[in-house]
Protein backbone atom coordinates (compact mmCIF):
# COMPACT_ATOMS: atom_id res chain seq x y z
CA UNK A 1 0.00 0.00 0.00
CA UNK A 2 1.54 3.34 -0.99
CA UNK A 3 1.60 6.37 1.28
CA UNK A 4 -1.39 8.11 -0.32
CA UNK A 5 -3.59 5.07 0.11
CA UNK A 6 -2.51 4.62 3.71
CA UNK A 7 -3.18 8.28 4.52
CA UNK A 8 -6.60 8.09 2.88
CA UNK A 9 -7.47 5.04 4.94
CA UNK A 10 -6.26 6.70 8.15
CA UNK A 11 -8.37 9.78 7.40
CA UNK A 12 -11.42 7.60 6.85
CA UNK A 13 -10.78 5.85 10.15
CA UNK A 14 -10.47 9.19 11.85
CA UNK A 15 -13.89 10.17 10.55
CA UNK A 16 -15.53 7.00 11.76
CA UNK A 17 -13.44 6.19 14.80
CA UNK A 18 -13.16 8.07 18.00
CA UNK A 19 -10.28 10.38 18.66
CA UNK A 20 -8.58 10.09 22.03
CA UNK A 21 -6.71 12.85 23.78
CA UNK A 22 -5.09 13.34 27.17
CA UNK A 23 -5.51 16.11 29.70
CA UNK A 24 -3.09 16.34 32.64
CA UNK A 25 -1.47 15.17 34.85
CA UNK A 26 -0.32 18.79 35.17
CA UNK A 27 -2.18 21.58 33.42
CA UNK A 28 -3.05 25.20 34.10
CA UNK A 29 -6.72 24.54 34.78
CA UNK A 30 -6.12 21.76 37.30
CA UNK A 31 -5.59 22.47 40.98
CA UNK A 32 -4.18 18.97 41.62
CA UNK A 33 -2.37 16.42 39.47
CA UNK A 34 -4.68 14.01 37.64
CA UNK A 35 -4.62 12.45 34.20
CA UNK A 36 -7.73 12.11 32.04
CA UNK A 37 -8.26 10.54 28.64
CA UNK A 38 -11.21 11.74 26.60
CA UNK A 39 -12.69 9.80 23.72
CA UNK A 40 -14.74 11.75 21.18
CA UNK A 41 -16.03 11.32 17.61
CA UNK A 42 -15.72 15.09 17.17
CA UNK A 43 -17.69 17.21 19.57
CA UNK A 44 -19.52 15.15 22.15
CA UNK A 45 -17.49 13.19 24.67
CA UNK A 46 -18.28 9.48 24.34
CA UNK A 47 -16.20 8.37 27.33
CA UNK A 48 -13.61 9.62 29.79
CA UNK A 49 -11.15 7.71 31.92
CA UNK A 50 -9.56 9.25 35.01
CA UNK A 51 -6.24 8.15 36.49
CA UNK A 52 -6.04 9.64 40.00
CA UNK A 53 -2.92 7.66 40.98
CA UNK A 54 -0.31 10.20 39.85
CA UNK A 55 -0.14 11.93 43.21
CA UNK A 56 -1.05 8.90 45.31
CA UNK A 57 0.99 8.99 48.51
CA UNK A 58 1.95 5.99 50.61
CA UNK A 59 1.34 6.51 54.30
CA UNK A 60 2.65 4.16 56.98
CA UNK A 61 0.12 4.61 59.76
CA UNK A 62 0.00 1.09 61.19
CA UNK A 63 2.16 0.82 64.32
CA UNK A 64 2.01 4.53 65.13
CA UNK A 65 0.61 6.09 68.31
CA UNK A 66 -2.79 7.78 68.04
CA UNK A 67 -1.18 11.22 68.17
CA UNK A 68 1.36 10.41 65.44
CA UNK A 69 -1.33 8.80 63.25
CA UNK A 70 -3.47 11.92 63.68
CA UNK A 71 -0.66 14.12 62.29
CA UNK A 72 -0.81 12.08 59.07
CA UNK A 73 -4.60 11.73 58.94
CA UNK A 74 -5.10 15.50 59.14
CA UNK A 75 -2.81 15.84 56.11
CA UNK A 76 -4.61 13.33 53.86
CA UNK A 77 -6.88 16.07 52.54
CA UNK A 78 -5.64 19.35 53.98
CA UNK A 79 -8.64 21.28 52.67
CA UNK A 80 -11.01 19.00 54.58
CA UNK A 81 -8.63 18.45 57.49
CA UNK A 82 -11.24 19.01 60.23
CA UNK A 83 -13.44 16.28 58.72
CA UNK A 84 -10.54 13.83 58.65
CA UNK A 85 -9.38 14.67 62.20
CA UNK A 86 -12.87 14.44 63.66
CA UNK A 87 -13.76 11.28 61.73
CA UNK A 88 -10.56 9.57 62.91
CA UNK A 89 -10.87 10.70 66.54
CA UNK A 90 -14.55 9.68 66.68
CA UNK A 91 -13.64 6.17 65.47
CA UNK A 92 -10.79 5.98 68.03
CA UNK A 93 -13.09 7.10 70.85
CA UNK A 94 -15.65 4.47 69.84
CA UNK A 95 -12.90 1.83 69.82
CA UNK A 96 -11.82 2.80 73.34
CA UNK A 97 -15.35 3.44 74.71
CA UNK A 98 -14.59 7.05 75.56
CA UNK A 99 -17.53 9.34 76.31
CA UNK A 100 -16.96 12.75 74.82
CA UNK A 101 -18.56 15.77 76.56
CA UNK A 102 -21.28 17.71 74.74
CA UNK A 103 -19.30 20.91 74.37
CA UNK A 104 -16.49 19.01 72.60
CA UNK A 105 -19.11 17.59 70.23
CA UNK A 106 -20.44 21.10 69.59
CA UNK A 107 -16.90 22.36 68.96
CA UNK A 108 -16.43 19.60 66.38
CA UNK A 109 -19.73 20.45 64.66
CA UNK A 110 -18.65 24.09 64.54
CA UNK A 111 -15.36 23.18 62.86
CA UNK A 112 -17.04 20.93 60.29
CA UNK A 113 -19.52 23.66 59.33
CA UNK A 114 -16.81 26.33 59.02
CA UNK A 115 -14.89 23.96 56.77
CA UNK A 116 -18.06 23.23 54.74
CA UNK A 117 -18.70 26.95 54.16
CA UNK A 118 -15.18 27.46 52.82
CA UNK A 119 -15.32 24.31 50.70
CA UNK A 120 -18.70 25.25 49.19
CA UNK A 121 -17.45 28.77 48.43
CA UNK A 122 -14.42 27.18 46.76
CA UNK A 123 -16.58 25.00 44.50
CA UNK A 124 -18.81 27.97 43.61
CA UNK A 125 -15.75 30.10 42.78
CA UNK A 126 -14.26 27.37 40.61
CA UNK A 127 -17.58 27.05 38.74
CA UNK A 128 -17.49 30.78 37.94
CA UNK A 129 -13.96 30.66 36.51
CA UNK A 130 -14.54 28.49 33.39
CA UNK A 131 -17.62 30.62 32.60
CA UNK A 132 -15.35 33.67 32.48
CA UNK A 133 -17.19 35.28 35.39
CA UNK A 134 -14.16 36.99 36.91
CA UNK A 135 -15.96 39.46 39.18
CA UNK A 136 -18.15 36.95 41.08
CA UNK A 137 -15.21 34.50 41.14
CA UNK A 138 -13.09 37.15 42.86
CA UNK A 139 -15.90 38.15 45.22
CA UNK A 140 -16.42 34.51 46.24
CA UNK A 141 -12.65 34.11 46.53
CA UNK A 142 -12.64 37.10 48.88
CA UNK A 143 -15.33 35.50 51.06
CA UNK A 144 -13.36 32.25 51.02
CA UNK A 145 -10.24 34.04 52.25
CA UNK A 146 -12.21 35.81 54.97
CA UNK A 147 -13.51 32.39 56.05
CA UNK A 148 -9.94 31.04 56.10
CA UNK A 149 -8.89 33.96 58.30
CA UNK A 150 -11.83 33.30 60.58
CA UNK A 151 -10.80 29.64 60.82
CA UNK A 152 -7.26 30.83 61.62
CA UNK A 153 -8.57 33.08 64.40
CA UNK A 154 -10.82 30.34 65.81
CA UNK A 155 -8.33 27.46 65.70
CA UNK A 156 -4.88 29.07 65.32
CA UNK A 157 -4.38 27.42 61.91
CA UNK A 158 -6.07 28.25 58.61
CA UNK A 159 -6.57 24.51 57.89
CA UNK A 160 -7.32 23.33 61.45
CA UNK A 161 -3.98 21.43 61.63
CA UNK A 162 -3.19 20.61 65.26
CA UNK A 163 -6.60 21.79 66.48
CA UNK A 164 -8.00 18.44 67.62
CA UNK A 165 -6.04 16.02 69.77
CA UNK A 166 -7.15 13.11 71.90
CA UNK A 167 -8.54 14.84 74.98
CA UNK A 168 -8.13 18.37 73.64
CA UNK A 169 -9.80 20.81 71.26
CA UNK A 170 -8.00 24.11 70.74
CA UNK A 171 -10.56 26.69 69.69
CA UNK A 172 -11.53 30.20 70.62
CA UNK A 173 -15.12 31.20 69.82
CA UNK A 174 -14.82 34.78 71.06
CA UNK A 175 -16.85 37.11 68.74
CA UNK A 176 -17.30 34.25 66.28
CA UNK A 177 -21.02 34.91 65.79
CA UNK A 178 -20.50 38.51 64.70
CA UNK A 179 -17.57 37.57 62.48
CA UNK A 180 -19.39 34.81 60.57
CA UNK A 181 -22.36 37.12 59.93
CA UNK A 182 -19.95 39.83 58.75
CA UNK A 183 -18.07 37.44 56.44
CA UNK A 184 -21.27 36.23 54.76
CA UNK A 185 -22.97 39.64 54.67
CA UNK A 186 -22.65 39.97 50.87
CA UNK A 187 -23.01 36.28 50.07
CA UNK A 188 -26.72 36.17 49.21
CA UNK A 189 -26.40 39.25 47.06
CA UNK A 190 -23.58 37.65 45.01
CA UNK A 191 -25.66 34.48 44.64
CA UNK A 192 -28.76 36.40 43.51
CA UNK A 193 -26.75 38.26 40.89
CA UNK A 194 -25.21 34.99 39.64
CA UNK A 195 -28.60 33.30 39.38
CA UNK A 196 -30.01 36.22 37.41
CA UNK A 197 -27.36 35.61 34.72
CA UNK A 198 -28.74 33.28 32.05
CA UNK A 199 -25.24 32.88 30.57
CA UNK A 200 -23.95 31.41 33.82
CA UNK A 201 -26.98 29.25 34.60
CA UNK A 202 -27.10 27.83 31.05
CA UNK A 203 -23.53 26.57 31.36
CA UNK A 204 -24.52 24.44 34.33
CA UNK A 205 -28.04 23.27 33.56
CA UNK A 206 -28.30 19.79 31.97
CA UNK A 207 -24.50 19.50 32.22
CA UNK A 208 -23.26 16.26 33.79
CA UNK A 209 -26.67 14.81 34.57
CA UNK A 210 -26.57 11.74 36.82
CA UNK A 211 -28.85 9.82 39.17
CA UNK A 212 -27.23 6.83 40.75
CA UNK A 213 -27.96 5.04 43.99
CA UNK A 214 -24.24 5.00 44.88
CA UNK A 215 -24.22 8.81 45.12
CA UNK A 216 -23.18 10.53 48.34
CA UNK A 217 -22.87 14.05 49.72
CA UNK A 218 -23.97 17.20 47.91
CA UNK A 219 -24.06 15.29 44.60
CA UNK A 220 -26.60 12.83 46.03
CA UNK A 221 -28.74 15.60 47.49
CA UNK A 222 -28.67 17.36 44.10
CA UNK A 223 -30.15 14.21 42.52
CA UNK A 224 -32.97 13.86 45.02
CA UNK A 225 -31.37 11.30 47.37
CA UNK A 226 -31.76 12.42 51.02
CA UNK A 227 -28.29 11.21 52.07
CA UNK A 228 -26.48 13.27 54.68
CA UNK A 229 -24.51 11.90 57.64
CA UNK A 230 -25.58 14.95 59.63
CA UNK A 231 -29.13 13.60 59.52
CA UNK A 232 -28.62 9.86 59.68
CA UNK A 233 -25.35 9.09 61.49
CA UNK A 234 -24.90 8.95 65.25
CA UNK A 235 -21.20 9.86 65.11
CA UNK A 236 -22.05 13.53 65.72
CA UNK A 237 -25.35 14.71 67.18
CA UNK A 238 -26.95 17.43 65.06
CA UNK A 239 -30.39 17.02 66.67
CA UNK A 240 -30.08 20.25 68.68
CA UNK A 241 -28.80 22.26 65.70
CA UNK A 242 -30.92 24.27 63.23
CA UNK A 243 -30.11 21.75 60.49
CA UNK A 244 -32.36 21.08 57.52
CA UNK A 245 -31.64 18.84 54.56
CA UNK A 246 -31.16 20.64 51.24
CA UNK A 247 -32.61 18.64 48.36
CA UNK A 248 -32.98 19.22 44.64
CA UNK A 249 -34.08 16.90 41.90
CA UNK A 250 -32.41 18.01 38.66
CA UNK A 251 -29.22 15.89 39.06
CA UNK A 252 -27.04 18.21 36.96
CA UNK A 253 -24.12 20.58 37.67
CA UNK A 254 -26.57 23.40 38.40
CA UNK A 255 -28.32 21.35 41.09
CA UNK A 256 -24.94 20.48 42.65
CA UNK A 257 -24.05 24.21 42.60
CA UNK A 258 -27.39 25.10 44.21
CA UNK A 259 -27.18 22.47 46.96
CA UNK A 260 -23.78 23.83 48.00
CA UNK A 261 -25.00 27.43 47.71
CA UNK A 262 -28.09 26.79 49.84
CA UNK A 263 -26.12 24.87 52.47
CA UNK A 264 -23.90 27.86 53.29
CA UNK A 265 -26.60 29.78 55.28
CA UNK A 266 -27.59 26.49 56.95
CA UNK A 267 -23.98 25.98 58.08
CA UNK A 268 -23.80 29.59 59.28
CA UNK A 269 -26.88 29.07 61.47
CA UNK A 270 -25.44 25.82 62.88
CA UNK A 271 -22.19 27.64 63.76
CA UNK A 272 -24.07 30.42 65.56
CA UNK A 273 -26.11 27.87 67.49
CA UNK A 274 -23.11 25.66 68.38
CA UNK A 275 -20.79 28.48 69.41
CA UNK A 276 -23.19 29.52 72.17
CA UNK A 277 -22.84 26.11 73.79
CA UNK A 278 -19.05 25.83 74.07
CA UNK A 279 -16.12 27.15 76.05
CA UNK A 280 -12.65 28.10 74.79
CA UNK A 281 -9.77 25.60 74.67
CA UNK A 282 -11.70 22.50 75.66
CA UNK A 283 -9.77 19.90 77.61
CA UNK A 284 -11.18 16.56 78.72
CA UNK A 285 -8.99 14.10 80.55
CA UNK A 286 -9.29 10.62 79.09
CA UNK A 287 -7.00 7.64 78.83
CA UNK A 288 -6.23 6.79 75.19
CA UNK A 289 -4.33 3.59 75.89
CA UNK A 290 -6.86 0.77 75.54
CA UNK A 291 -7.66 -1.65 72.72
CA UNK A 292 -10.67 -2.08 70.45
CA UNK A 293 -12.24 -1.49 67.05
CA UNK A 294 -14.27 1.55 66.13
CA UNK A 295 -16.07 3.07 63.18
CA UNK A 296 -17.37 6.54 62.43
CA UNK A 297 -19.30 8.22 59.67
CA UNK A 298 -19.36 11.99 59.29
CA UNK A 299 -20.42 14.37 56.52
CA UNK A 300 -17.33 15.94 54.94
CA UNK A 301 -17.93 18.79 52.47
CA UNK A 302 -17.65 16.27 49.59
CA UNK A 303 -19.83 13.58 51.19
CA UNK A 304 -19.74 10.58 53.49
CA UNK A 305 -16.43 9.93 55.20
CA UNK A 306 -16.15 6.53 56.92
CA UNK A 307 -13.32 5.55 59.24
CA UNK A 308 -12.63 2.08 60.58
CA UNK A 309 -9.81 1.84 63.08
CA UNK A 310 -8.30 -0.93 65.17
CA UNK A 311 -6.33 0.03 68.29
CA UNK A 312 -4.07 -2.21 70.37
CA UNK A 313 -2.64 -0.80 73.61
CA UNK A 314 -2.90 2.75 72.33
CA UNK A 315 -1.20 1.90 69.01
CA UNK A 316 -3.03 2.04 65.66
CA UNK A 317 -3.04 -1.51 64.34
CA UNK A 318 -5.00 -0.78 61.17
CA UNK A 319 -6.84 2.13 59.62
CA UNK A 320 -9.21 2.24 56.68
CA UNK A 321 -11.32 5.06 55.35
CA UNK A 322 -13.65 5.56 52.41
CA UNK A 323 -12.88 8.63 50.34
CA UNK A 324 -15.89 10.61 49.08
CA UNK A 325 -13.75 11.91 46.22
CA UNK A 326 -13.11 8.41 44.86
CA UNK A 327 -16.88 7.82 44.72
CA UNK A 328 -17.35 11.21 43.06
CA UNK A 329 -14.66 10.44 40.43
CA UNK A 330 -16.72 7.38 39.43
CA UNK A 331 -19.88 9.49 39.22
CA UNK A 332 -18.07 12.15 37.17
CA UNK A 333 -16.94 9.49 34.66
CA UNK A 334 -20.49 8.20 34.37
CA UNK A 335 -22.03 11.64 33.95
CA UNK A 336 -19.60 12.93 31.29
CA UNK A 337 -20.65 11.01 28.11
CA UNK A 338 -22.97 13.10 25.96
CA UNK A 339 -21.50 16.41 27.09
CA UNK A 340 -19.05 18.45 24.99
CA UNK A 341 -15.46 19.11 26.10
CA UNK A 342 -16.22 22.70 27.11
CA UNK A 343 -18.73 21.32 29.65
CA UNK A 344 -16.00 19.26 31.28
CA UNK A 345 -14.61 21.83 33.73
CA UNK A 346 -18.06 22.71 35.07
CA UNK A 347 -18.94 19.07 35.58
CA UNK A 348 -15.58 18.20 37.20
CA UNK A 349 -15.67 21.16 39.60
CA UNK A 350 -19.33 20.60 40.54
CA UNK A 351 -18.41 17.33 42.29
CA UNK A 352 -15.81 19.04 44.54
CA UNK A 353 -13.23 16.29 44.00
CA UNK A 354 -9.92 16.26 45.94
CA UNK A 355 -7.27 13.93 44.48
CA UNK A 356 -5.25 14.14 47.70
CA UNK A 357 -7.72 11.65 49.20
CA UNK A 358 -6.28 8.97 46.91
CA UNK A 359 -3.70 7.53 49.31
CA UNK A 360 -2.31 4.08 49.99
CA UNK A 361 -2.37 3.39 53.72
CA UNK A 362 0.05 0.76 55.01
CA UNK B 1 -19.59 51.32 49.23
CA UNK B 2 -21.84 53.95 47.70
CA UNK B 3 -20.67 56.09 44.77
CA UNK B 4 -22.89 58.94 43.55
CA UNK B 5 -25.84 57.46 45.40
CA UNK B 6 -25.41 54.09 43.65
CA UNK B 7 -24.76 50.97 45.75
CA UNK B 8 -23.15 47.88 44.23
CA UNK B 9 -26.28 45.98 45.26
CA UNK B 10 -28.40 48.05 42.88
CA UNK B 11 -26.83 46.89 39.67
CA UNK B 12 -26.58 43.56 37.85
CA UNK B 13 -23.67 44.86 35.78
CA UNK B 14 -20.68 42.86 36.94
CA UNK B 15 -18.15 45.54 36.03
CA UNK B 16 -19.98 48.11 38.15
CA UNK B 17 -20.54 45.63 40.95
CA UNK B 18 -16.81 44.92 41.04
CA UNK B 19 -15.80 48.59 40.86
CA UNK B 20 -18.30 49.80 43.45
CA UNK B 21 -17.07 47.27 46.01
CA UNK B 22 -13.85 49.25 46.28
CA UNK B 23 -10.27 48.04 46.77
CA UNK B 24 -9.88 45.03 49.05
CA UNK B 25 -6.17 44.45 48.51
CA UNK B 26 -3.71 44.83 51.37
CA UNK B 27 -0.53 46.85 50.95
CA UNK B 28 1.60 43.86 51.96
CA UNK B 29 4.58 43.34 51.45
CA UNK B 30 5.14 47.14 51.51
CA UNK B 31 3.22 47.28 54.82
CA UNK B 32 2.80 44.80 57.66
CA UNK B 33 0.28 41.96 57.15
CA UNK B 34 -3.20 42.76 58.49
CA UNK B 35 -4.12 39.28 59.65
CA UNK B 36 -1.08 36.98 59.94
CA UNK B 37 -1.84 33.45 61.09
CA UNK B 38 -0.38 32.16 64.34
CA UNK B 39 0.51 28.80 62.80
CA UNK B 40 2.64 28.73 60.74
CA UNK B 41 4.89 31.62 61.73
CA UNK B 42 8.43 31.97 63.10
CA UNK B 43 8.80 30.11 66.39
CA UNK B 44 10.60 31.59 69.34
CA UNK B 45 11.71 29.70 72.42
CA UNK B 46 14.31 27.46 73.94
CA UNK B 47 14.85 24.00 75.34
CA UNK B 48 14.52 20.51 73.96
CA UNK B 49 11.15 19.07 73.01
CA UNK B 50 9.90 15.89 71.36
CA UNK B 51 9.57 16.98 67.74
CA UNK B 52 8.11 14.49 65.22
CA UNK B 53 10.30 15.83 62.38
CA UNK B 54 13.44 16.77 64.37
CA UNK B 55 12.81 20.40 63.51
CA UNK B 56 13.94 21.31 67.01
CA UNK B 57 17.30 19.80 67.91
CA UNK B 58 19.69 21.00 70.62
CA UNK B 59 17.50 24.03 71.16
CA UNK B 60 17.75 25.15 67.50
CA UNK B 61 14.60 25.47 65.40
CA UNK B 62 14.81 24.53 61.70
CA UNK B 63 11.92 26.17 59.83
CA UNK B 64 12.39 23.89 56.81
CA UNK B 65 11.65 20.74 58.81
CA UNK B 66 8.84 22.15 60.93
CA UNK B 67 5.24 21.05 60.32
CA UNK B 68 3.96 23.49 62.98
CA UNK B 69 2.13 20.73 64.87
CA UNK B 70 2.24 22.66 68.19
CA UNK B 71 3.85 19.80 70.13
CA UNK B 72 6.63 22.15 71.20
CA UNK B 73 4.17 24.33 73.14
CA UNK B 74 4.75 25.96 75.63
CA UNK B 75 8.57 25.90 75.21
CA UNK B 76 8.31 27.40 71.72
CA UNK B 77 5.67 29.95 70.78
CA UNK B 78 4.58 31.38 67.41
CA UNK B 79 5.45 35.03 66.78
CA UNK B 80 3.12 35.72 63.79
CA UNK B 81 6.24 36.69 61.78
CA UNK B 82 5.66 35.44 58.23
CA UNK B 83 9.18 35.78 56.75
CA UNK B 84 9.94 32.05 57.05
CA UNK B 85 11.54 31.63 53.63
CA UNK B 86 15.05 31.42 52.18
CA UNK B 87 16.08 32.97 48.89
CA UNK B 88 19.14 31.00 47.81
CA UNK B 89 19.74 32.85 44.60
CA UNK B 90 18.42 36.33 44.04
CA UNK B 91 18.55 37.39 40.41
CA UNK B 92 17.63 40.50 38.46
CA UNK B 93 16.47 38.46 35.47
CA UNK B 94 12.86 38.31 36.67
CA UNK B 95 12.71 41.84 37.98
CA UNK B 96 10.05 43.01 35.51
CA UNK B 97 7.73 40.02 35.82
CA UNK B 98 7.58 36.54 37.23
CA UNK B 99 5.52 33.83 35.52
CA UNK B 100 4.91 30.78 37.69
CA UNK B 101 3.76 27.28 36.84
CA UNK B 102 3.07 24.86 39.64
CA UNK B 103 3.40 21.09 39.79
CA UNK B 104 1.67 19.15 42.55
CA UNK B 105 3.92 16.14 43.07
CA UNK B 106 1.90 14.73 45.99
CA UNK B 107 0.41 17.35 48.28
CA UNK B 108 -2.53 17.33 50.69
CA UNK B 109 -4.11 20.18 48.73
CA UNK B 110 -3.56 22.96 51.26
CA UNK B 111 -0.34 24.22 49.61
CA UNK B 112 -2.23 24.32 46.29
CA UNK B 113 -5.00 26.47 47.71
CA UNK B 114 -2.63 28.79 49.59
CA UNK B 115 -0.68 29.37 46.36
CA UNK B 116 -3.86 30.13 44.41
CA UNK B 117 -4.93 32.48 47.22
CA UNK B 118 -2.11 34.92 46.41
CA UNK B 119 -4.07 35.80 43.25
CA UNK B 120 -7.26 36.55 45.24
CA UNK B 121 -8.36 40.14 46.02
CA UNK B 122 -6.73 40.35 49.49
CA UNK B 123 -3.23 39.67 48.09
CA UNK B 124 -3.50 40.29 44.31
CA UNK B 125 -0.07 39.03 43.24
CA UNK B 126 -0.67 40.47 39.74
CA UNK B 127 -0.05 44.00 41.12
CA UNK B 128 3.54 42.84 41.88
CA UNK B 129 3.87 41.48 38.30
CA UNK B 130 3.58 37.87 39.47
CA UNK B 131 1.42 35.79 37.14
CA UNK B 132 0.27 32.16 36.94
CA UNK B 133 0.73 30.57 33.51
CA UNK B 134 -0.89 27.48 32.00
CA UNK B 135 2.18 25.80 30.55
CA UNK B 136 5.81 25.37 31.66
CA UNK B 137 6.87 26.74 28.25
CA UNK B 138 5.73 30.20 29.40
CA UNK B 139 7.09 29.89 32.93
CA UNK B 140 10.07 31.53 34.64
CA UNK B 141 9.52 29.65 37.86
CA UNK B 142 8.44 26.11 38.65
CA UNK B 143 6.71 25.87 42.03
CA UNK B 144 6.78 22.36 43.51
CA UNK B 145 4.36 21.22 46.18
CA UNK B 146 4.05 17.96 48.11
CA UNK B 147 6.21 14.90 48.53
CA UNK B 148 7.51 13.28 45.35
CA UNK B 149 5.46 10.26 44.26
CA UNK B 150 6.85 7.71 41.83
CA UNK B 151 4.36 8.54 39.07
CA UNK B 152 4.97 12.30 39.26
CA UNK B 153 8.72 11.99 38.56
CA UNK B 154 8.32 11.93 34.76
CA UNK B 155 5.79 14.82 34.53
CA UNK B 156 8.07 16.86 36.83
CA UNK B 157 11.20 16.30 34.75
CA UNK B 158 9.26 16.97 31.53
CA UNK B 159 8.00 20.26 32.94
CA UNK B 160 11.55 21.21 33.96
CA UNK B 161 12.86 20.39 30.47
CA UNK B 162 10.07 22.35 28.79
CA UNK B 163 10.89 25.58 30.64
CA UNK B 164 12.97 28.20 28.82
CA UNK B 165 16.16 29.63 30.36
CA UNK B 166 16.62 31.40 32.71
CA UNK B 167 14.48 29.42 35.10
CA UNK B 168 14.08 29.09 38.83
CA UNK B 169 12.72 26.42 41.16
CA UNK B 170 10.63 27.09 44.25
CA UNK B 171 9.95 24.52 46.96
CA UNK B 172 6.64 25.35 48.62
CA UNK B 173 5.81 23.73 51.95
CA UNK B 174 7.54 21.28 54.27
CA UNK B 175 6.55 18.20 52.22
CA UNK B 176 8.43 19.42 49.15
CA UNK B 177 11.47 20.60 51.17
CA UNK B 178 12.16 17.71 53.54
CA UNK B 179 9.12 15.46 53.21
CA UNK B 180 7.94 16.29 56.73
CA UNK B 181 6.02 13.28 58.05
CA UNK B 182 4.44 12.36 54.70
CA UNK B 183 7.35 11.03 52.62
CA UNK B 184 10.42 12.38 50.85
CA UNK B 185 11.13 15.89 49.62
CA UNK B 186 11.07 16.65 45.90
CA UNK B 187 14.60 17.95 45.42
CA UNK B 188 17.55 18.73 47.61
CA UNK B 189 16.93 22.19 49.09
CA UNK B 190 20.31 23.30 47.62
CA UNK B 191 18.83 22.85 44.13
CA UNK B 192 16.04 25.34 44.75
CA UNK B 193 16.21 29.11 44.31
CA UNK B 194 13.52 29.82 46.88
CA UNK B 195 12.39 27.72 49.83
CA UNK B 196 9.04 28.60 51.39
CA UNK B 197 8.62 27.00 54.80
CA UNK B 198 5.27 26.24 56.40
CA UNK B 199 2.69 23.53 56.50
CA UNK B 200 1.26 25.04 54.40
CA UNK B 201 3.09 28.39 53.94
CA UNK B 202 0.63 31.26 54.38
CA UNK B 203 -0.17 33.51 51.39
CA UNK B 204 1.89 36.24 53.12
CA UNK B 205 4.98 33.99 53.17
CA UNK B 206 4.48 32.92 49.53
CA UNK B 207 3.90 36.45 48.27
CA UNK B 208 6.88 37.98 50.07
CA UNK B 209 9.14 35.05 49.09
CA UNK B 210 8.25 35.38 45.39
CA UNK B 211 8.68 39.17 45.54
CA UNK B 212 12.16 38.71 47.05
CA UNK B 213 13.02 36.13 44.37
CA UNK B 214 12.17 38.82 41.82
CA UNK B 215 14.74 41.04 43.48
CA UNK B 216 12.31 43.11 45.52
CA UNK B 217 13.56 44.61 48.76
CA UNK B 218 11.73 44.44 52.07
Amino acid sequence: MDDDHRREKENKNLLHDHMKFHYGPTAGGLLESVSMEFSTPGEKISSVSVNPAFKMRELSISGKSINDALLMVERINGYHSASFQIGFLTAVEKALNINVPDDIMNARILQLELERIRSNLNVMERLCLPAGFGVPANQLSFLKEETSRLIGNVSGHRYFFGTNLPGLCRISVRSLNDRIKEVLYDYEDILDALLSSKIFVNRLQKNGFIKDERMIGPAARASGFPIDARADSNSLDYSNCPFSLTLRDEGDSFARFMVRAEEIPVSRDIIISSSQKIRNNLIYEEEYNGSGNGISRIESPSGDLFFMVSIEDGIVKSLEFSSPSIVNIGLFKKSMPGNVFTDFHFNWESFGIWLSEVVHIK
Amino acid sequence: MVVGGCSYKMTKNWFLRGTLKGIKTEKFPAADPLNPPLWPSRLNGSGDVQCPTDAIKDGIWDEQRCIFCRRCLPNYKPTEEQDIFTVRENTNEFRKSLNIYFVDTGSCGSCNTELSTIFSPRYDANRLSIFAVNTPRHADVLVLMGVLTEMMKEPLYKALEAMPEPKAIVLLGTCSITGGIMGKGVLLPEDANLILAGCPPSPYTILEGLERLKGGKK
